[in-house]
């Protein structure tokens, strides 16, 4: 038990330095970029400003020419204030909120989707380990290995207009109806699943494959494990067996690939939201890019970093209550 | 299968299908958003207050109409210059109310303007470098004073959209208020609905003009790109949209020829390749002009703009201008006209000659390799940039594109790091600032330096005199006779090649609403782009279900 | 195991079999293809013409020839691919390799690294970092290198820590050879399957994710790659306009490509690692306890 807390320690430890590291990649990299937000900004306007405006823009922003050692405690200061700066694209909202609007829901359809990606593709997993040679470890993982080959985006613009738009089976944009009120109704819950079933169904679809081949291939080696061996020499039942013996000890590496996977989700559903107009944290962020709002790409990057931090922390501590040596 | 989503939405409870508006709503799809944010102040600069604020809910004190070329008295009902053009006097409209019911005056005006004073964040067209006071000696009338005449001004300070004094007299920070709860004299002021997704405007109760608008409520849902937008308006969920439609006649009309409209005007900003004039050969006029008669305008147009534009014409200027340009025979220039034998042959004697390779050299004798710049992201920019490239290679210029990410390509281009460029001419209502950003020498800056206009570097004092003799004159024959002089300058000069003058892009159902502008009834851009110009249409739009559903009573 | 008996069962295997031979296709087109397609920037025919005997796999919506779009964009998209996938090895192969050869603070030090890397998100940072960069291919080739190289020194952190330990090894460096040499010259070799497995892995993931990227507009969209195809086919609305001749061909070698290089993975796990493969009555205990396959992680 001590060991496990010690463990969990250490890796907290770790969590904080990989968030220090992209907290200062954070902080270098739009440094590196030509040019200011202000000239930027005035460029978008195609003309339709005055010349003038580029000096009322530069006023607006408060653009500094403090040394970069300063600039940088600076940042670190607000930082941990939880004070991420002020988006440009959306002066003069604080990037916090703004990116908090998108949080949420980035979160809920990525998450739903990893999961059910991960309880399908590990069950199928083990399931094809156990019947080694038989229907579905044959043709299972070249099949999911095809679909996950083909570009994500392409799959799911392909989906959205076949199904969603001309065979009119899904909602086309958004996730949930523009004439619904956001609230616990019953009717806003349901919005929210029929515009979700779709994105997290493309999602799903491209990432079971690689669980699927991950859990197979672990299990294949628990299959030989002596204790897998005595059981089946005990005479249990082959269910149990696979539940209890095979797929628990199985599942531990996955379990620390889950937390990584989610942090891989969380950010690939960028495309995801790209093209189902989803608005969550995604889109964002290639707005941001999009619009040279680098406040909003600092702060976009920086939670999404966190997510997945957060993610890789609960992992370890599933891993913690899962594995009997640690206990 | 929506019906299994549909059922899988019914175990849950709920049947929500499409996402009509409710009927008399307008759903508009202008700005390309993700999800909203709440905004409506109609006077910071950086295009992240919600596109209604400068154009729904709050009014300028005039409406330059671009398709007509005419100002329309809105706030105020006329304008006059006085003291020889260094006084400018509005009056305001009588019985306009903001939307709390305060009544709005000449005093609103002011109070505006000054907020433009103390704070220059907020003063985008730079009226306080001319304007050196601004008072309302009546309760009807604004009295602007110049330093020096600047006529010009005038779009600037009629444009302008007026706040209330009484609301944003409390504001602390102008530049940073959200004006969440937004007190307007604009046809639409009251925020119905705010959400993510969608947000509703609903009709100003004290609307100044009797019996408008016809609309009750605009609708916005947040369309992130254009295919979406597309999507919704093939779908006829979307009344009025200004985003580009490709193959607009099959996908969007062909789809209800009855219903479905799209109007491109040509008056957006005209379209240029840039010549850095600094840097030779291209500080030759001849080299310029040959590049340019070797630029086939019609297939740029056709690949990089699905033949929506017209090739530019020779005097520099957008249709917005068609009022000012000289027609004259002769006036025009004739470097506008594709012609690679003429191009060839003013290179050459340019002391441009072809090398053995098929490449043209320079008096030194190095091959003329010449790099056009464009933003990476502007599909359109970087398809015509590709033609452009291909007809300069055909004259012998070995001619590369780069396509480069915004900002980077912004730097360059605003600190005259480049060979050649595309890019756009300042937008005004009078040619004077077009000219003023493509040949003045007062506007460039030199190499190194940031420029927010005239990138290209030329410099020509005789065009600065005509600037300053146009600023002083609210005569509109001296003015016409002024511009036509720019004109000749410019033709004779070739500061920079026209390619193409932008479309604005607008589409619209008739399905709900009518009243839209159109090629048949030009009386105001159909663009949501182009603000204040919106106004014109909000206010005269009619609801359809509302004249059927009378006559059905 | 010998590398040409490596080899020889690679070619045995089914899935391998088929993969080398998809690969290989692809490869040729990319290679055969430029010489045979005419300019694809060329503007050929009226837009988005549908495929015909002139043009067989129709027109873009510029009135270029797809068909010369996808064979040329081949090239530019699998060399990039190719080059991401020997970067990422070999930066994998350095760190993780001396990581788990050296061990004590250096490990800790590159694991540190490899973990700060690992958990960084890769397509935000992706898509910060192909805009913050000039576009082109050696941009691509970095970024993607950057973000995916952490994933492979983990594993072959793994598989030098345990070859640190074997006879060879040890022998190698009692004799008084630096390690740095005994590293390359005795360890990485003996995990040559496991670097070439790497290496199908990694292009693999690079031939997605530079598509991902170009698609998005971060790409050198004055290019002709399968990634920009695909960008100016969505640019065009390919899908609204019913021109699915823009959008499939490109989409379809993307995955065929990606395909082939899977089933290659599959094959070297299978090869160098038979017990993954050989069919048994089911629910029969097979073999030994896991050595290290790709697939076991193993924080």
């Amino acid at each position: 038990m001590v060991r496990a807390a010690w463990w969990l320690l250490r890796r907290l430890g770790f969590y904080a330095v990989a968030a220090w590291a992209a907290l200062t990649l954070n902080f270098v990299l739009p440094r590196m970029m030509p040019g200011d937000p202000a000239t930027a900004l005035f460029g978008r306007f195609k003309g339709e400003l005055t010349p003038e405006a580029m000096d009322a823009l530069r006023a607006t922003f408060g653009l500094t020419d403090e040394p970069l050692w300063r600039q940088y405690l600076g940042y670190l200061g607000h930082v941990a204030q939880g004070d991420l700066g002020v988006s440009l694209a959306y002066f003069p909202t604080p990037t916090t909120e703004v990116i908090g609007a998108g949080m949420g829901w980035t979160i809920a359809l990525a998450g739903v989707a990893v999961v059910v990606a991960f309880v399908l593709g590990t069950g199928l997993g083990a399931m094809a380990a156990w019947r080694r040679g038989g229907p579905l470890d044959t043709i299972g993982p070249p099949i999911t290995a095809l679909l996950s080959s083909f570009p994500y985006f392409w799959l799911a613009m392909l989906s959205v207009y076949v199904l969603a738009f001309r065979l009119d089976w899904f909602p086309v944009r958004h996730a949930y109806g523009l004439n619904v009120v956001p609230g616990w109704s019953l009717e806003f819950v349901g919005s929210v699943a029929s515009h979700a079933i779709l994105p997290a169904l493309t999602m799903v679809v491209a990432s079971t494959g690689g669980w699927m081949l991950a859990m197979r291939n672990v299990s294949v080696g628990t299959l030989g494990e002596d204790y897998v061996g005595y059981a089946l020499a005990r005479g249990l039942s082959s269910r149990r067996i696979l539940v209890h013996y095979v797929a628990r000890n199985a599942i531990l590496p996955n379990l620390t690939g889950f937390g990584m996977a989610l942090g891989f989700v969380v950010s690939g559903a960028l495309l995801t939201e790209v093209v189902f107009s989803y608005p969550g944290t995604g889109y964002l962020l290639l707005q941001a890019v999009r619009s040279q709002d680098y406040p909003l790409m600092q702060g976009l990057f920086l939670a999404i970093t966190l997510a997945v931090l957060g993610a890789n922390w609960l992992a370890d501590v599933a891993t913690v209550v899962l594995d009997p040596r640690t206990r | 299968m929506r019906r299994l989503a549909a059922v899988a939405g019914l175990v849950l409870g709920c049947g929500s299908d499409r996402d009509e508006a409710p009927p008399g709503v307008l759903t508009v799809v202008q700005e390309q958003q993700a999800s909203w944010v709440r905004n409506f102040n109609p006077l910071v600069v950086s295009g992240s207050a919600r596109w209604p604020s400068a154009c729904g809910i709050h009014e300028p004190m005039m409406i330059f109409n671009r398709m007509t070329g005419v100002w329309t008295p809105w706030l105020a009902t006329g304008y006059a210059w006085e003291d020889d053009e260094r006084t400018l006097r509005f009056t305001t409209r009588d019985g306009v109310k903001w939307s709390d019911g305060a009544p709005f005056s000449a005093a609103d005006v002011v109070f505006t303007l000054r907020l433009l004073r103390d704070h220059p964040a907020l003063d985008t067209s730079g009226v306080w470098r001319r304007v050196v006071d601004v008072e309302a000696p009546d309760a009807s009338t604004v009295v602007v004073r110049f330093g020096e005449p600047y006529v010009p001004g005038l779009a600037h300070i009629a444009h302008l959209p007026i706040v209330p004094a009484h609301v944003w007299g409390a504001v602390a920070d102008p530049v940073t208020f959200t004006n969440p709860e937004p007190v307007g004299t604009g046809p639409f002021t009251e925020v119905r609905v705010f959400r993510n997704q969608v947000w509703e405007l609903g009709r100003n109760p004290h609307y100044w003009q009797e019996g408008r608008p016809a609309v009750e409520a605009l609708r916005f849902p947040a369309m992130p790109s254009n295919d979406q937008a597309n999507l919704a308006l093939i779908r006829d969920e979307i009344d009025w949209a200004g985003n580009f439609v490709p193959a607009i006649d099959r996908i969007y009309v062909g789809e209800d020829p009855e219903h479905h409209h799209y109007w491109f005007p040509p008056i957006g900003s005209m379209i240029f390749l840039y010549p850095n004039t600094t840097r030779a050969p291209l500080d030759d006029a001849r080299v310029r002009k040959a590049l340019s008669m070797a630029v086939d305008r019609a297939l740029v147009v056709k690949v990089g703009l699905y033949d929506y534009a017209e090739p530019a014409d020779g005097s520099g200027l957008s249709d917005v201008f068609a009022g000012w340009r000289d027609r004259a025979p002769g006036a025009d220039a004739d470097w506008v006209r594709h012609d690679v034998a003429r191009a060839g042959a003013l290179l050459d004697e340019a002391g441009l000659r072809l090398g053995p390779d098929g490449v043209r050299r320079r008096a030194d004798g190095s091959p003329l390799t010449l790099s056009v710049i464009v933003p990476a992201g502007w599909s359109d920019w970087v398809r015509s940039a590709q033609v452009v490239v291909a007809n300069l290679r055909s004259v012998g210029v070995d001619a590369k594109l780069q396509a480069l990410d915004f900002s980077a390509w912004m730097e360059r281009l605003t600190r005259g790091d480049f060979d050649l460029s595309l890019g756009w001419s300042s937008e005004g209502v009078t040619p004077h600032v077009v000219y003023q950003g493509l040949m003045s020498a007062a506007a460039a800056r030199p190499v190194g330096e940031v420029a927010a206009t005239n990138w290209h570097r030329f410099a020509d004092p005789a065009v600065d005199e005509l600037l300053d003799a146009f600023e002083r004159t609210s005569d509109p024959d001296e003015q016409r006779r002024l511009v036509h002089a720019m004109q000749a300058r410019f033709v004779r000069e070739a500061p920079a090649i026209p390619l193409f003058p932008a479309p604005s892009w607008g589409e619209y159902s008739t399905s709900r609403f009518t009243g839209f502008p159109s090629a048949d009834d030009p009386y105001a851009g159909l663009s949501p782009n182009l603000s204040p110009d919106p106004l014109l249409v909000l206010t005269r739009l009619v609801p359809v279900t509302e004249r059927q559903l009378t006559q059905a009573d | 195991m010998a590398a040409s008996s490596v080899r020889s069962a690679m070619w045995r295997n089914g899935k391998a079999r088929v993969g080398l031979v998809l690969a290989g296709l692809f490869l040729l087109m990319a290679v055969v293809g430029p010489l045979v397609a005419g300019d694809p920037l060329a503007f050929v025919g009226v837009p988005h013409d549908a495929p015909s005997a002139v043009h067989w796999l129709g027109t873009t919506g510029q009135g270029q020839d797809v068909l010369a779009q996808t064979l040329v964009g081949a090239g530019p998209t699998l060399l990039v691919a190719l080059l991401t996938g020997a970067l990422t090895v070999g930066i994998g192969a350095l760190i993780g390799g001396l990581a788990g050869f050296l061990g004590g603070r250096v490990d800790d030090g590159l694991s540190l690294l490899m973990n700060v890397f690992l958990v960084m998100p890769g397509l935000p940072l992706m898509v910060v970092l192909a805009a913050w960069l000039p576009t082109g291919p050696v941009t691509m080739v970095l970024v993607l290198s950057l973000t995916g190289w952490a994933w492979h020194a983990r594993v072959i952190r793994a598989q030098s820590l345990a070859l640190r330990r074997r006879d060879f090894v040890v022998a190698a460096l009692m004799s008084g050879e630096r390690p740095l040499r005994v590293l390359v010259v005795e360890v990485l070799p003996n995990m040559a399957s496991l670097l070439a497995s790497s290496f199908v892995g990694a292009t693999t993931y690079a031939v997605g994710a530079q598509v991902g990227l170009e698609f998005l507009g971060l790409g050198d969209v004055g290019a002709v790659t399968w990634g920009t195809n695909l960008y100016w086919a969505a640019n065009d609305s390919a899908l609204l306009t019913g021109a699915w001749w823009t959008f499939v061909p490109t989409g379809l070698s993307v995955a065929l490509v990606g395909f082939g290089l899977t089933l290659i993975g599959f094959g070297l796990d299978e090869v160098t690692n038979p017990r993954l493969s050989s069919p048994r009555a089911p629910g029969l205990p097979v073999g030994q306890p896991p050595g290290s396959t790709p697939v076991v992680r193993r924080g």
